[in-house]
């Protein structure tokens, strides 16, 4: 156990990101283009967000499924707030990201305060959010923000989308918590053995509660990063990206049972979902066909990965 | 005594990632004997019974079961040539009843293939009857049964089978005293009817009392084997070791100074009331009572795992109030728990990170954790406790049970604990990692650290205590001071019932 083989599956990993962008390259020569690769980081940004928060939960051994409607939530609340209650858009959308953070404390608390299985927590916190957003947005769209909104979502900072950078930055600093830290180090320990972290005098309450808080954030800040990228505000925003971004993590080596998982991993991952997903439609395959292959690496990514495990240890 | 053996082995060697588990040992066991293995953990006794029971291939050596090489190719044909085995971690399913249980796999059918249930039930009930086990229910499910009664039903699944050889990995490991007893006469009654036991434990007066021949295992070696009335406990030991072990319990005489400790009436639920006792620098309080009787009940509430429903803590003469183990650890309180694979370790995770799991927060600056600073420490602890590994970054569930519980000890002595609770410190340890962590103790103490040991071994108790505490049914029922402790005084106070009347 050591360097050599945490990367591999995240080397393994890159390479099948390298050929897959080869062969695509060749499939369309729109492809491999630095506006249309900048273009795929701005679509991979709200999702990305949500996998790095989702990653530390997942390394935990939970899992958070209400991302997608804390996100549609957020969403909402950014329009209302500025629109029907006249707020300042700044205060506005920082209203609604604190809303989404509670939300995300909330699904920690109903974890850890009343041990109920981050699964059933959150698959019940999703419809509930969702259910809310719905509710407040009474099936009304805002539109009509104004144009500073829109640099963070379609704008660019130095050429490269304004929201990439916040992506990058997020991912640099998660992985070097993860990596580096005690709380990291907490992380990894309560997804391998919960138990032993408790007698061990780790906090795993407070841990797992600040985990879900922040995926709550991150949510949220997806949501409002969503807004401005698509000019308008709905409440089915986000409908199924918790799938997205669970698939990101799982692809980029992160055990679902827990104790293992880097954020590199799910940002190889990540890419190669967008890479694949942009190139096939870009190659003229149709959604169907693409959703598929998806679903097919994914298989095939863990099992290679479990056979690099099995000759590797023993 | 000299019946032709039904299973020998000879020649056995296997070895995993160029690592030897096994060099050339010799086996073989006769009907109608118990044949004990021995060797410290580590020894290769695992490796042995895993390819005589078909688990493992051999990578050189000859299997010959009645006369006739074979080769196992998996434990289905080693149980059709009559070999079967009792884990240690006993392989039931908790959900299906006794009679599922011993006939899954190959239940008797009726014409057209259904299961005949009632013939299922009945030979079950034969079966349990010959183990002189009237008591148990053949529809009752496995998850309702006590340790013993699994035990019973994994033999009872065995015979099913029509075992001529029963391989039992230490198989009184978790048993309480009366069990073992029984037990035991289980072991001669199988033998009385001609099947051939392989016996693995690290209980001396065990294998004095059953075993016919013992075979020992060293570092993959094969040591030799011997007619039990040939050799003594010491021999015995010192074939395991490679060397004597001068005395058992070296207890070491620490200076006893202040009372760290005082703990006034404590009460959490059923298994700890009104406990009252102190605490000194310095010294060993051994806290014996039969398993169930509150023993890690009492220490989990000192830990703050269960919390004080009522009563008082005072630590070097202050009132605290526990409540989570975090607050425990930050008292100066460590607790090595029972249970080393669930509580004590993460075994994934390498020496380096369980050893500074309890004191993260002083091998880091702010939140980063000094990477070099903790391989340092880890470096020193395993040197100091001298942990078998090949290196800290060697992920702890990969060292043997002993190396494992000084590993659990290292941790909580990175955190410089003034009260060590250590519950069953050397359970499942072999005899020489044992004595090692009796010395740990003593050198604990001589520096100030009052230990509180929890253990089911009589010997033990008496061997390393100052002070012994005696539990029984959540109650003191005894504090005996180390010059007037005898194994009747103790016994008598751990099946003392609440009133104070001895049983």
């Amino acid at each position: 156990m050591n360097w050599k083989s945490l990367l591999r599956h995240e080397t393994f990993l890159a390479l099948l990101l390298v050929a897959v962008l080869i062969v695509l390259s060749f499939q369309s020569d729109r492809f491999f283009t630095v506006s249309n690769l900048l273009n795929q980081g701005r679509l991979m940004t709200e999702i990305g967000l949500i996998a790095i928060a989702m990653t530390f939960v997942i390394a935990t051994g939970g899992i958070d499924l209400s991302v997608g409607s804390i996100l549609g939530l957020t969403a909402i609340l950014t329009g209302v707030f500025w629109q029907k209650l006249g707020l300042p858009l700044p205060a506005a959308a920082a209203g609604a990201i604190a809303v989404g953070t509670f939300a995300g404390f909330a699904n920690g608390a109903i974890i850890t305060r009343f041990s109920v299985p981050p699964l059933i927590a959150t698959l019940a916190t999703l419809a509930l959010y969702r259910g809310l957003a719905e509710g407040i947005s009474q099936a009304r769209s805002v539109r009509g923000y104004p144009d500073w909104f829109y640099v963070l979502g379609q704008g660019e900072v130095l050429g490269v989308p304004t929201q990439l950078w916040i992506l990058a930055a997020a991912a640099i600093i998660a992985s070097i918590i993860l990596a580096y830290t005690r709380w990291g180090r907490t992380v990894y320990a309560i997804g391998s053995n919960e138990v032993a972290s408790r007698f061990s005098g780790l906090s795993v309450e407070k841990t797992k509660l600040a985990l879900y808080t922040a995926s709550g954030f991150a949510a949220a800040l997806a949501g409002v990063i969503f807004v401005s990228r698509v000019s308008t505000t709905r409440s089915d925003m986000g409908t199924g990206i918790e799938l997205d971004a669970i698939t990101a993590v799982v692809l980029g080596g992160t055990s679902i049972f827990g104790g293992r998982g880097t954020i590199a991993g799910t940002m190889i991952g990540l890419c190669l979902i967008q890479a694949l997903k942009n190139g096939l439609s870009l190659a003229g395959v149709k959604g169907d066909g693409t959703i598929m292959l998806i679903g097919a690496v994914l298989i095939l990514a863990i099992l290679a990965s479990n056979l690099f495990e099995r000759s590797g240890t023993r | 005594m000299t019946a032709a053996p039904y299973v020998s082995l000879a020649g056995m060697s296997k070895s995993f990632v160029g690592v030897k588990a096994l060099k050339d040992v010799n086996f073989d066991v006769r009907p109608g004997e118990v044949h004990a293995l021995l060797g410290e953990n580590g020894a290769g006794k695992s490796t042995l019974i895993k390819m005589m029971s078909g688990l493992y291939s051999p990578d050189a050596g000859t299997i010959t079961v009645d006369g006739k090489e074979v080769k196992f190719a998996s434990t289905r044909d080693a149980s059709a040539a009559g070999i079967a085995t009792v884990y240690q971690e006993l392989l039931l399913f908790p959900e299906l009843t006794v009679a599922e249980n011993v006939f899954l796999g190959n239940y008797p059918r009726k014409p057209g293939g259904w299961i005949d249930w009632s013939e299922v039930r009945a030979r079950t009930r034969a079966l349990l009857d010959q183990l002189d086990t009237f008591d148990l229910d053949v529809d009752a499910k496995v998850l309702t049964l006590s340790v013993a009664q699994r035990q019973r039903v994994e033999i009872a699944k065995a015979l099913s089978k029509n075992a001529r050889i029963l391989i039992m990995d230490e198989p009184t490991a978790s048993l309480v005293e009366s069990d073992v007893q029984r037990l035991m006469a289980v072991v001669r009654q199988l033998r009385e009817r001609g099947v051939g036991i392989v016996y693995v434990s690290h209980r001396m007066p065990e294998i004095f009392a059953l075993a016919d021949r013992v075979t020992v295992l060293r570092d993959g070696g094969y040591v030799g084997t011997r007619d039990i009335g040939e050799v003594d406990e010491a021999q015995l030991v010192s074939m395991m070791v490679g060397r004597s072990i001068d005395s058992l319990f070296p207890k070491a005489d620490a200076a006893i100074g202040d009372t760290v400790l005082e703990v006034k009436n404590l009460n959490h639920g059923r298994h700890v009331q009104d406990i009252s006792f102190s605490l000194r620098r310095g010294e060993i309080l051994g806290v014996a009572g039969l398993v169930g009787s509150g023993r890690t009940e009492l220490a989990l509430t000192l830990f703050g795992m269960t919390p004080a429903t009522s009563g008082e803590i005072a630590l070097e003469g202050r009132t605290v109030s526990i409540t989570s183990p975090r607050q425990a650890r930050d008292l100066g309180i460590a607790y090595v728990p029972e249970d080393r694979g669930q509580q004590g370790l993460v075994k994934q995770m390498a020496i380096r990170k369980n050893v500074s799991m309890a004191s993260i927060e002083r091998f880091s600056s702010g939140i980063f954790i000094k990477a070099g600073e903790e391989a340092q420490r880890a470096l020193d602890a395993v040197k100091r406790l001298r942990v078998r590994c090949r290196n800290i970054g060697q992920p702890v569930g990969e060292l043997s049970g002993g190396n494992q519980q000084k590993v659990v000890i290292a941790k909580w002595l990175e955190t410089n604990p003034k009260v060590l609770i250590l519950d069953e410190p050397t359970r499942g340890v072999d005899v020489g990692a044992k004595a090692e962590i009796h010395t740990i103790m003593g050198e604990l103490v001589k520096q100030g650290v009052a230990i509180l040991m929890i253990s089911s071994e009589l010997p033990e108790v008496l061997g390393m205590s100052d002070r012994i505490l005696v539990i029984s049914g959540g109650r003191l029922t005894g504090e005996i001071d180390r010059a007037d402790a005898t194994p009747e005084r103790v016994g008598m106070a751990m099946t003392m019932h609440q009133s104070g009347e001895a049983a």
